[in-house]
């Protein structure tokens, strides 16, 4: 699982463009060392995060919070290069026929930045404090029918965690690789911020830096190689590439696309690029009019130019979408054809629907590259007699109470697997159902695959759920951008990554110069 | 024509009569004193108010700091718990009553963001600002008076002209571009001799990392400079021109004599009101250079804590920098009136402060009120 320098992979060098593989094949195995990793030193992370300062914790990050997770704490799982769940900390993990009773141990002799070793109690106290109602942790959610009263501990490094019967979740490696940092049962995110993550916490600055060192027993034998790490809060992607330049940190994660072909031009460093499964959409409501009828939902499918979306908002940086999420998901269906733009068929459509004398929408956005999308989708949409208004308001109100009421809206979101996506957006249950998609059908197939442990028979339960989506779903989903880090060539071990965390692994770089 | 005359008015005899012992009372005590008292309650209730007022805002914002804090992958009955947690859910008057019966007693809470007592949060900050504020100060003020005094005396000359033309250029180009030129210049681009990012170390206070300082300082005192260069300058001429000036010329009084102990010091009145003014706007936070050279001070702080409706943070800060400008304000009229003999023996004081007026007019238009530039 090593990954260095990519052969012929993602990897964005002195202008040379990213010609990865294609949907759900991963890039890993591609990669080979160039470099061996060497011991010490410190590397400096530029992150920005909106305003928010962020916390420590480990089950409700906050902000760059997330980033800072990363180095604190270790998981049963990890992200896998492939973006799927990999065994971390677990040893071995067994799952029962309907996904209802999870059986997981441990590695023998792990510890925790404090010297404790990990045992099934702080696995149980980990799982428990994420759903713990009171800590108000949003990810809670995803773990719906854990029958939290009834997680057992079968012996010092093993633990049986049920679910109801009926409501079997497969999904729990894709949850705990997310959100499942192990702490110990003294933990406090503000007092006590001890995890077995590479790094353990030196000093914490909110807003402005947080620094870490090397936590010898890391359970990865030579990792991490850093003596420090050291994270850095920018408000200001101008301030942050400048800092950059003046080689006050080393690795930007998540650039900016504007800022590529300038620091292409700059030989002191590369830019990662990753194709992730970030994906961009347009939402229509199914609940308003017009896109309560399907036949305008269809025209609208039919009027993107994917292309010119790719390439004008991702500045070329990602691929077209078909309407649907998470094409690195091993159960993701690459059957359906890939919808193109058809202005004739769209306007037939509409006329059929009632709009032959044109149609009136608002488009609302929160501005980056939502607000590029909407632009450009208004002009294509104009060659259909559609008037889409462009309406631009504040983060905070796009995604604050009134956010799933909007008619038609910007959206999408991070990359993550189908089963986690689909109980985010449009499953039953979902949160941020913006779309108001309900079909009985595709809610059935969805509660069946998160209780499917088979890949195969999954895979044709969300094979024809995508195509539910793909004929009658209320997303317009047009591309899929990749992730750009910039990182300084004395840093190894940057590789492109299908999770788009290529920036975010501080346990496997290191500094090149140093000498050995 | 407000410029003090030299001999107005000195203190008169205490004249004997019913009301002796008041007066005598009186005539012990500084006569401004009563307006100082009157000033300070009127600053409390300034902080009052504006406490008040910005609780009110922050509550009457879109949206609500759970679902912002939680983001919108969260349940709505999480974010309800969450709400309840923090007490929003409760009526506006008992959470302003509670807060304001827990900074009575020190306790400006916790940042709901970060869950770091806000206390410890904005101690670092403002230092940051104050230091940033004091060093703009120490290069922007002396430079002022000096080049202001000089290109006053040497009105309409080459160098006069040549100083104002280029004054007026940095007081066109925006600071942005002064700072980010200044980072091409001796960061990035033609020398690498300082640091493009301000990334001052925390547990190291600001004056001990000068090398942050030099680029943020230069930006701000570049642009706070012309603005005060111009009041000094505009002042000076003033003064010259007025009639106890030629009064002493007639007398003939050296020259050297009648600059520096009649003109200088009462061309400074009005630089008093243009310097706090200068101290408002850096200690409220200055955003130009934060934003540019990711400084860590108040402005980048209270910024992200609006975004982020972390109510605690947001009435903290507001409260500190409501109440240094209250000072700031206080302390200028009250070093205006001590230097002002009409007002500092008047016993009802009516100008709030001579200079002020001009200043404001300086900073809004860029153009004295008083004397043509």
């Amino acid at each position: 699982m090593r990954a260095g320098l990519a052969a012929g992979g993602g990897l964005v060098l002195g202008g040379l463009l990213p010609g990865c593989s294609d949907g759900g094949k991963a890039p890993e195995g591609a990669a080979v060392l160039t470099d061996t990793p060497r011991r010490g030193g410190t590397v400096r992370f530029g992150v920005i995060e909106g305003g928010q300062a962020g916390n420590l914790d480990a089950h409700k990050p906050v902000g760059s919070g997330a980033f800072r997770g990363w180095a604190l704490y270790a998981k049963l799982w990890e992200w896998g290069l492939d973006a799927r769940p990999k065994l971390a900390l677990a040893e071995e993990t067994e799952v029962n026929a309907d996904a209802t009773e999870w059986t997981i141990r441990l590695h023998k002799g792990l510890e925790f930045h404090h010297g404790k070793t990990i045992t099934a109690d702080d696995v149980i106290f980990s799982l428990l404090r994420l759903t713990d109602p009171q800590l108000a942790s949003p990810y809670a959610g995803y773990l719906y029918s854990l029958l939290r009263n009834d997680v057992k501990k079968l012996d010092e490094r093993t633990v049986r965690i049920p679910f109801e019967k009926g409501a079997g979740l497969v999904a729990l490696a894709e949850c705990w690789m997310s959100w499942g940092g192990i702490v110990p049962t003294d933990y406090d995110p503000v007092s006590n911020v001890v995890g077995a993550g590479p790094y353990r916490l030196k000093s914490f600055t909110p807003g402005q830096r947080s620094v870490f060192t090397r936590f010898d027993n890391y359970f990865k034998a030579g990792q991490p190689y850093f003596d420090q790490v050291e994270i850095l809060d920018f408000s200001d992607q101008t301030g942050r590439l400048q800092a950059l330049q003046a080689g006050q940190i080393d690795i930007a994660p998540n650039l900016p696309f504007e800022q590529l072909a300038f620091l292409q031009a700059d030989p002191r460093f590369e830019v990662v690029a990753s194709e992730t499964d970030v994906w961009h959409s347009f939402d229509m409501n199914l609940e308003k009019a017009p896109f309560d009828d399907p036949r305008v939902r269809r025209a609208f499918r039919l009027i993107a130019d994917r292309d010119e979306l790719v390439a004008r908002v991702l500045q070329g940086q990602g691929r077209v979408a078909n309407d649907l999420y998470s094409p690195s998901d091993p159960a993701f269906n690459h059957d359906i054809p890939q919808r193109r733009q058809d202005l004739a068929e769209a306007t037939r459509l509409l006329k059929e629907a009632g709009h032959g004398n044109g149609l009136d929408v608002e488009l609302v956005t929160a501005g980056g590259a939502g607000a590029n999308a909407a632009l450009v989708f208004a002009q294509q949409a104009k060659k259909a007699g559609v008037n889409v208004t462009v309406t631009k308001v504040d983060g905070s109100i796009f995604t604050g109470p009134k956010r799933n009421d909007w008619t038609f809206s910007t959206g999408g979101s991070v990359s993550r697997p189908f089963l986690l996506t689909v109980q985010q957006h449009d499953g039953p249950r979902a949160v941020g159902n913006k779309t108001h998609f309900k079909d009985p059908r595709f809610a059935e197939l969805i509660t069946q695959a998160l209780g499917q442990p088979d890949l195969d028979k999954r895979r044709a339960l969300i094979g024809e759920a995508q195509r539910i989506q793909h004929e009658s779903g209320g997303m317009l989903i047009w591309g899929y951008s990749n992730v750009l880090d910039a990182v300084s060539k004395d840093i190894g071990g940057v590789t492109p990554d299908r999770t788009g965390f290529a920036g975010w692994r501080t346990d496997r770089i290191w500094r090149r110069s140093l000498t050995a | 024509m407000s410029s003090v005359p030299l001999n107005a008015g000195a203190p008169s005899p205490a004249s004997a009569g019913p009301l002796a012992t008041l007066k005598a009372l009186r005539g012990r005590l500084p006569a401004w004193l009563p307006w100082f008292v009157g000033r300070l309650l009127s600053g409390i209730g300034v902080v009052l108010v504006i406490s008040f007022i910005v609780f009110g805002a922050t509550q009457a914002l879109p949206s609500d700091p759970a679902r912002i804090i939680l983001g919108p992958e969260a349940p709505e009955h999480t974010v309800d718990t969450l709400r309840r947690q923090l007490g929003l859910d409760r009526p506006l008057v008992l959470q302003y009553a509670d807060w304001a019966q827990q900074v009575l007693s020190g306790n400006l809470g916790r940042s709901i963001d970060s869950s770091v007592p806000v206390g410890e949060l904005m101690a670092g900050r403002f230092a940051n600002s104050l230091t940033l504020t004091l060093a703009v100060a120490a290069v922007a003020f002396p430079l002022a008076l000096v080049l202001g005094i000089f290109m006053a005396l040497r009105r309409d000359s080459l160098a006069d002209r040549a100083v104002l033309s280029s004054v007026v250029l940095f007081k066109a180009v925006p600071g942005f571009v002064i700072g980010i030129c200044l980072v091409m210049i001796f960061s990035t681009s033609v020398f690498s001799i300082l640091p493009a990012a301000s990334l001052l170390d925390p547990s190291l206070p600001a004056w001990r990392q000068p090398q942050y300082l030099v680029l943020p300082t230069a930006t701000l005192a570049l642009s706070v400079a012309t603005y005060l260069l111009r009041l000094v300058r505009a002042s000076m001429i003033e003064a010259m021109d007025s009639e106890y000036v030629t009064a002493a010329r007639l007398r003939g009084v050296p020259e050297r004599r009648i600059i520096w102990r009649h003109a200088v010091p009462n061309a400074l009145i009005p630089a008093i009101q243009g310097v706090a003014m200068t101290f408002r706007v850096l200690f409220g936070g200055a955003v130009l250079a934060e934003v540019i050279f990711s400084y860590p001070g108040i402005g980048n702080t209270l910024n992200a804590a609006i975004e982020m409706r972390d109510l605690p943070l947001i009435q903290g800060i507001v409260l500190v920098i409501t109440v240094g400008v209250v000072v700031i304000n206080l302390a200028a009229d009250l070093i205006t009136v001590l230097l002002t003999p009409r007002l500092r023996t008047a016993t009802r004081i009516r100008a709030r402060s001579p200079g002020l007026r001009n200043a404001a007019s300086l900073w809004r238009t860029g153009k004295s009120w008083r004397v043509s530039v």
